[in-house]
């Protein structure tokens, strides 16, 4: 879009950036958010998980982004010895700082919910970014998880929902490399 | 207190209750941000499976929109006519043209068209006119006042949800909100039962804030020419939103007209009334 169309056509620019007081917001704790997103599970097992490079270069190469930590926190969930699911708790970066939030993975490897955990922007970033990336829901690695799919791609924009999105699709393949087996 | 936020409607979403009343806070926050993803699935411009997607898809026929989506036209068919067509939904092809919304339709569209083009009839909506209508900010603020609308039916005194800064506070209880334009912030006010939206006037495109809307006529004389902040608090989180727009090309007494007002005349000394 030139300048010339810009003046001349006089394009508004919205952006919501009003923020009350804005700073870092921790939201829930692993037991809520657990609780929140398997209310019915009896047990929550604790799994860490460490990969090595290998494990983390086939991450790479599935998911398309990278896994940055070694270590990730994983909950095996059940209700009565049976498999509900799988809890997970992950960072991803928002603008400047990292987000924490949890992802509940069905055995069959769709997300079943995401609760933030904490946010730790402290310029309230969070309520300037607006990529209409929402519902996680459902999705699956059949899903396209890409920006251009059905959302317009915004060359060099970081983009907080655009990130968990990215980071929800690298647990997915985490689950379906490492965990799906055990389903 | 107690805090929830889920990445939804595009942005995070954050719901605070700070005087929970007799509710269930966990379950009266569940159904909120279920109420809001619900709207979020129906209305969305981008998704090629939504109601809204539909009516872009197929001018002239009757949609069912649900109750949500005839509601949200209904309130933008008339600020519509009440603006003098200054606040458009049906802009959505200027705005697919030039790239800042997706195309999910490889039929021809007009770039943009009137609130005229809207027909409702119960919870079914047609175009009279192939536009397309993108409800973006005033489907994300009516979203917001249905989500304290639930915490209220639940039993929750006060509390505030704010989605991507469509802001709304009800209940005793005020919160501090600050508010900032590119070069830092600005300004700090208490917002009690009430809501509050902010657009950016004017500056070059950014990569960090890509959607455009687009204004059909000229801005008033004392509009601001250079970037600006234009926020207006109003009752419900859908006016204040779409009041923003309308004070990018109006001048401030048509927003007070419609039900909103300006909450810091420093930043736009100018328009004040």
């Amino acid at each position: 879009m030139s300048d010339s169309l810009l003046n001349n056509s006089l394009w508004f620019i919205p952006m919501t950036f009003v923020a009350a007081p804005a700073v870092a917001a921790d939201y829930l704790s692993i037991p809520l958010a657990q609780q929140l997103l398997f209310p019915s599970a009896s047990s929550f097992i604790e799994r860490p998980t460490l990969f090595d490079s290998g494990a983390r270069s086939a991450i790479k190469s599935h998911a398309g982004t990278r896994q940055r930590q070694d270590h990730q926190p994983i909950w095996r969930v059940e209700k009565d010895g049976q498999l509900q699911g799988w809890f997970m708790v992950d960072d991803v970066i928002g603008k400047h700082e990292y987000i924490t939030y949890a992802a509940a993975i069905s055995a069959d490897g769709e997300v079943m919910g995401i609760e933030v955990l904490s946010y730790r922007e402290t310029h309230g970033a969070e309520v300037r970014d607006e990529s209409w990336r929402t519902n996680f829901k459902g999705k699956s690695l059949k899903d396209p998880f890409k920006l251009d799919e059905d959302v317009p791609n915004i060359s060099g924009a970081t983009l907080s929902c655009r990130n968990l999105l990215d980071g929800v699709k690298r647990l997915l393949t985490i689950h379906e490399l490492f965990l799906a087996r055990e389903s | 207190m107690l805090r929830r936020a889920k990445p939804m409607l595009g942005t995070l979403t954050d719901i605070r209750i700070t005087a929970p009343g007799h509710a269930d806070v966990k379950v009266a926050m569940t159904d909120a941000f279920r109420l809001m993803s619900e709207i979020d699935t129906s209305l969305s411009f981008h998704r090629p499976m939504s109601a809204l997607s539909s009516l872009n898809a197929s001018p002239m026929q009757w949609t069912d929109m649900g109750r949500h989506g005839a509601r949200i036209l209904w309130l933008a068919k008339a600020l519509g006519r009440l603006s003098d067509n200054r606040f458009n939904v049906t802009l959505g092809g200027a705005l697919v043209t030039v790239g800042a919304l997706p195309c999910h339709t490889e039929a021809d569209f007009l770039p943009c068209g009137s609130w005229e083009d809207i027909e409702i009839k119960g919870t079914r909506a047609r175009l009279k006119r192939p536009v397309l209508v993108t409800l973006d900010g005033i489907a994300k603020g009516y979203a917001v006042d249905m989500a304290v609308s639930c915490l209220k039916r639940s039993g929750v005194r006060a509390g505030s949800v704010n989605a991507g800064g469509d802001l709304k506070v009800f209940g005793e209880y005020g919160i501090k909100v600050l508010l900032r334009n590119s070069q830092g912030f600005t300004d700090t006010l208490w917002l009690k039962n009430a809501a509050l939206a902010s657009s950016r006037l004017g500056g070059g495109p950014d990569a960090r804030f890509p959607s455009l809307i687009i204004c059909q006529d000229a801005p008033p004389e004392n509009s601001p020419q250079t970037e600006s902040l234009l926020s207006v608090i109003a009752p419900f989180a859908w006016r204040a939103d779409a009041l923003t727009k309308v004070l990018a090309s109006a001048t401030p007494d048509m927003v007070t007209r419609l039900g909103g007002h300006i909450p810091y005349p420093a930043s736009n000394p100018e328009s004040t009334p």
